[in-house]
């Protein structure tokens, strides 16, 4: 699978390719955000979303891993809505504290233990068991399992891959798209288009 | 997700309704007021509307179902008012390109979605904003067909729309002239219009060309696709020039250069330059009658203040949620009991696969290429048809759509996104049946505004799975010839439609084949609600011809009247 040259997208926020607009959105994701304190969840439930975070977007090759939790924790805040809900499910807050107590119920079920606990290999036969919408806990009667890990897994897919750094790794630079783009057809780039390593 | 819910003890939200803590209390309004000075009564600055000053037309929505007939009624003279409920902005210098960023482009108040294939709003079947839907529409603007329209009579299923295809012809032609249609002349499925689209397509992208080579090996005809958006400078009236598109690929997320037509850089501002107000931010929430059941005016929360404006006809054009959910609210035009029935939505099932070839999906027009070979394919065991396109996509979509399909997590979701720009996709758009179990109603819960939230039932019927089994099998056919591996399908409905349908009788419709309501002597509705089959393209089009046409049905039946 193709690996792109680091760096891409942070040098292009420099240049004129990109707009005012385009480079302020982007240029507040980059700037790093130690030691966030959670607002809506409590302190437990956030280091547990942390950590199924962790293990739905592995980063074992980043110093710095981009944290996913903390949009989590300002949406529900906010109360802010991506304009519908499946009708099946809860308002997201409370899926969100039924889902993830139900992944701590999972986790007990499974090792007598709660998630945060788990080495990363029963963390995953745990998220492993809730993709299969197979996960025990009493919870699940509450939120249906696979409609509440499509959509942490979609909230937290959109976070990391709107960062500028994902963006990086997966060869986009469609941000930076002043004057424009000319070479749009198969295999044709243009200079500021990285090429991938290989 | 969540505008409105109840809250654990001790948690503070800014959307919570009422306020205990009287400090509290007292920070949120100062904030507000500093927020909006209008609301201070020390510092009233604008007078209110004259709630005595009555205008001849209110049009509630700016999209493709509004601005074109408050266009209309502007260049007939009238006095004209359009309420938007989103704000108004400047797209050279507040839209960016990013994705998330770009959100404020969609109505992001919480719709339930239920039934068997329940359908996501927000970010593609919904709009807000001086311009509606149209800000962040593909820009794909084919014509229905004459059989689009004659659904019954062809396949003894669904309806046929009270009027011929030839009523919305010409509208077709001067919408496709004032905007600046790019497309393919002659247009190979329809080779005797009268006149060609004004501009060139645009150029092909990566995907386009790969499904324009398969489909060449299959003996699948495709042609470059008519898109909105400029393949050179326009001249346009109420603008002046608009700039021809630079491939940025971004239109489902909104234009910066004016090449994309939204409503935001044609029709409005040709309105606005004969005359028509539009108010933007202004949510209504009350359409007010007398004794008789004329409507006599709308009631519009705007910056935290409650605005009457009094009218003499309504244009009710925000769309297939909103436009039923307001006839709901206000209890107006349920006679027939068609308000909020036969919701429909397009089947739009993508097909995606990785190919060896750079692909860099962010450039060029979205729906580059189209064939309309599959418009009512010989092999059919269902009614009606659908057209193929190939698509561009931007990576915080596709990579959420990817997961919601696929359910990859952990490496392999990581392994997979990697091949962002060696992925194509192909889609199709399929006609929709109305059918009785899928409708919009209020539910119980209620939003930010104490408003109840709609909820809309969907489930594919028979015919949408069968003409979704035909269109996978020959996407992945098609994919396979391009070369792709790792294909894969993901079933998916777009455009929300029907919810008032339009019709002969008042027994089984909503408004007439004017666009009038039946029940009310001085509504008029205008959008993608009024549509009685989903038809096999996209509607935006068909909505902005069927607005012209209501407008121009509209100042006929009051010049007779004198």
């Amino acid at each position: 699978m193709p690996h792109y040259p680091e760096g891409t997208v942070r040098a292009l926020l420099e240049t004129d390719l990109v707009t005012p607009a385009t480079r302020a959105a982007l240029e507040a994701r980059l700037a790093p955000q130690p030691n966030y304190e959670p607002q809506f969840f409590d302190a437990d439930t956030y280091q547990l979303l942390r950590a199924v975070a962790a293990r739905v977007l592995p980063q074992p090759d980043r110093e710095i891993p981009i944290e996913l939790a903390p949009n989590v924790d300002k949406r529900l805040l906010a109360g802010l809505a991506d304009g519908w809900r499946y009708d099946a499910m809860p308002p997201d807050r409370e899926a969100y504290r039924l889902g993830l107590g139900g992944i701590n119920q999972a986790a007990q079920a499974g090792f007598q233990q709660p998630f945060v606990a788990l080495s990363a290999g029963q963390q995953d036969v745990v998220i492993g068991q809730l993709a299969a919408a197979e996960a025990p806990g009493q919870n699940w009667q509450e939120v249906p399992q696979d409609k509440f890990f499509e959509e942490m897994l979609a909230e937290l897919t959109e976070s990391y891959y709107a960062h500028p750094l994902a963006q990086e790794e997966i060869g986009y630079v469609g941000m930076a798209d002043v004057p424009g783009w000319t070479h749009i057809g198969l295999n044709e780039l243009e200079p500021r288009e990285p090429e991938a390593n290989g | 997700m969540p505008d409105e819910e109840t809250l654990e003890e001790g948690t503070l939200t800014p959307l919570q309704p009422e306020i205990q803590d009287p400090l509290l209390r007292e920070i949120l309004e100062e904030n507000d007021l500093q927020a909006d000075p209008s609301r201070n009564p020390l510092e009233q600055p604008a007078p209110l509307p004259d709630p005595t000053d009555e205008v001849d037309c209110v049009v509630i929505g700016t999209g493709a179902g509004g601005a074109p007939l408050l266009a209309r009624l502007a260049q007939a003279g009238l006095r004209v008012v359009a309420l938007e409920a989103g704000p108004r902005r400047d797209p050279k210098h507040d839209y960016a390109t990013d994705e998330k960023a770009q959100n404020f482009l969609f109505w992001n108040d919480e719709r339930l979605s239920a039934g068997q294939n329940p359908v996501a709003f927000g970010k593609n079947n919904s709009g807000t904003g001086v311009g509606g839907s149209t800000l962040h529409y593909t820009a794909y603007t084919p014509r229905a067909h004459r059989g689009d329209l004659t659904l019954h009579t062809d396949f003894g299923q669904g309806v046929d729309w009270p009027f011929q295809i030839d009523e919305l012809a010409l509208y077709y032609e001067e919408i496709e002239h004032f905007l600046g249609i790019s497309g393919p002349t002659p247009y190979p499925w329809d080779p005797t219009r009268r006149k060609g689209y004004p501009l060139a397509p645009l150029p092909l992208n990566g995907a386009a060309q790969l499904m324009e080579r398969a489909c060449g090996k299959l003996g699948i005809r495709t042609s470059p696709a008519a898109n909105a958006a400029l393949s050179a400078r326009y001249y346009q009236e109420g603008i002046g020039w608009r700039e021809a598109c630079t491939n940025r690929g971004f239109c489902q997320a909104g234009c910066n250069r004016g090449a994309k037509a939204s409503m935001d850089v044609t029709f409005l501002p040709l309105a606005e330059s004969y005359g028509a107000e539009i108010r933007a931010d202004a949510y209504v929430t009350e359409i007010e009658r007398d004794a008789s059941g004329r409507i006599t005016g709308v009631v519009y929360e705007q910056h935290g203040r409650t605005v009457r404006q009094r009218c003499r006809n309504l244009f009710l054009c925000a769309g297939a949620v909103e436009t039923p959910r307001l006839l709901m609210l206000n209890e107006l035009a349920l006679s027939s009991g068609q308000v909020g029935k036969h919701f429909m939505a397009h089947p739009g099932m993508q097909v995606w696969g990785t190919f060896p070839e750079d692909i860099r999906p962010y450039k060029g027009i979205p729906g580059g290429l189209i064939s309309e070979d599959t418009h009512r394919p010989k092999d059919a065991d269902f009614a009606g048809g659908y057209l193929l396109q190939s698509i561009g996509v931007m990576p915080v979509t596709f990579a959420t759509q990817m997961v919601r399909q696929r359910k990859l997590w952990g490496q392999p979701l990581r392994d997979y996104m990697r091949n962002y720009n060696h992925i194509a996709g192909i889609n199709i758009l399929g006609d929709c049946m109305p059918h009785a179990s899928n409708f919009m109603e209020l539910s119980e819960e209620k939003d930010a505004r104490g408003l109840p939230k709609p909820r809309l039932h969907f489930t594919a019927q028979e015919n949408e799975q069968r003409m979704n089994r035909h269109a996978e099998k020959l996407m992945r056919q098609i994919w396979a010839e391009a070369g792709a591996t790792d294909i894969w399908a993901f079933e998916r409905y777009a455009h929300v439609i029907g919810t008032a349908r339009m019709g002969r009788s008042g027994d089984d419709a909503v408004v007439d084949p004017d666009g009038k309501a039946f029940d009310v002597p001085n509504l008029y509705i205008c959008d993608n609600s009024v549509f009685p089959s989903a038809l096999s393209v996209n509607p935006a089009l068909t909505i902005m011809a069927l607005s012209l046409r209501t407008a121009d049905k509209f100042l006929l039946q009051r010049k007779a009247a004198g």
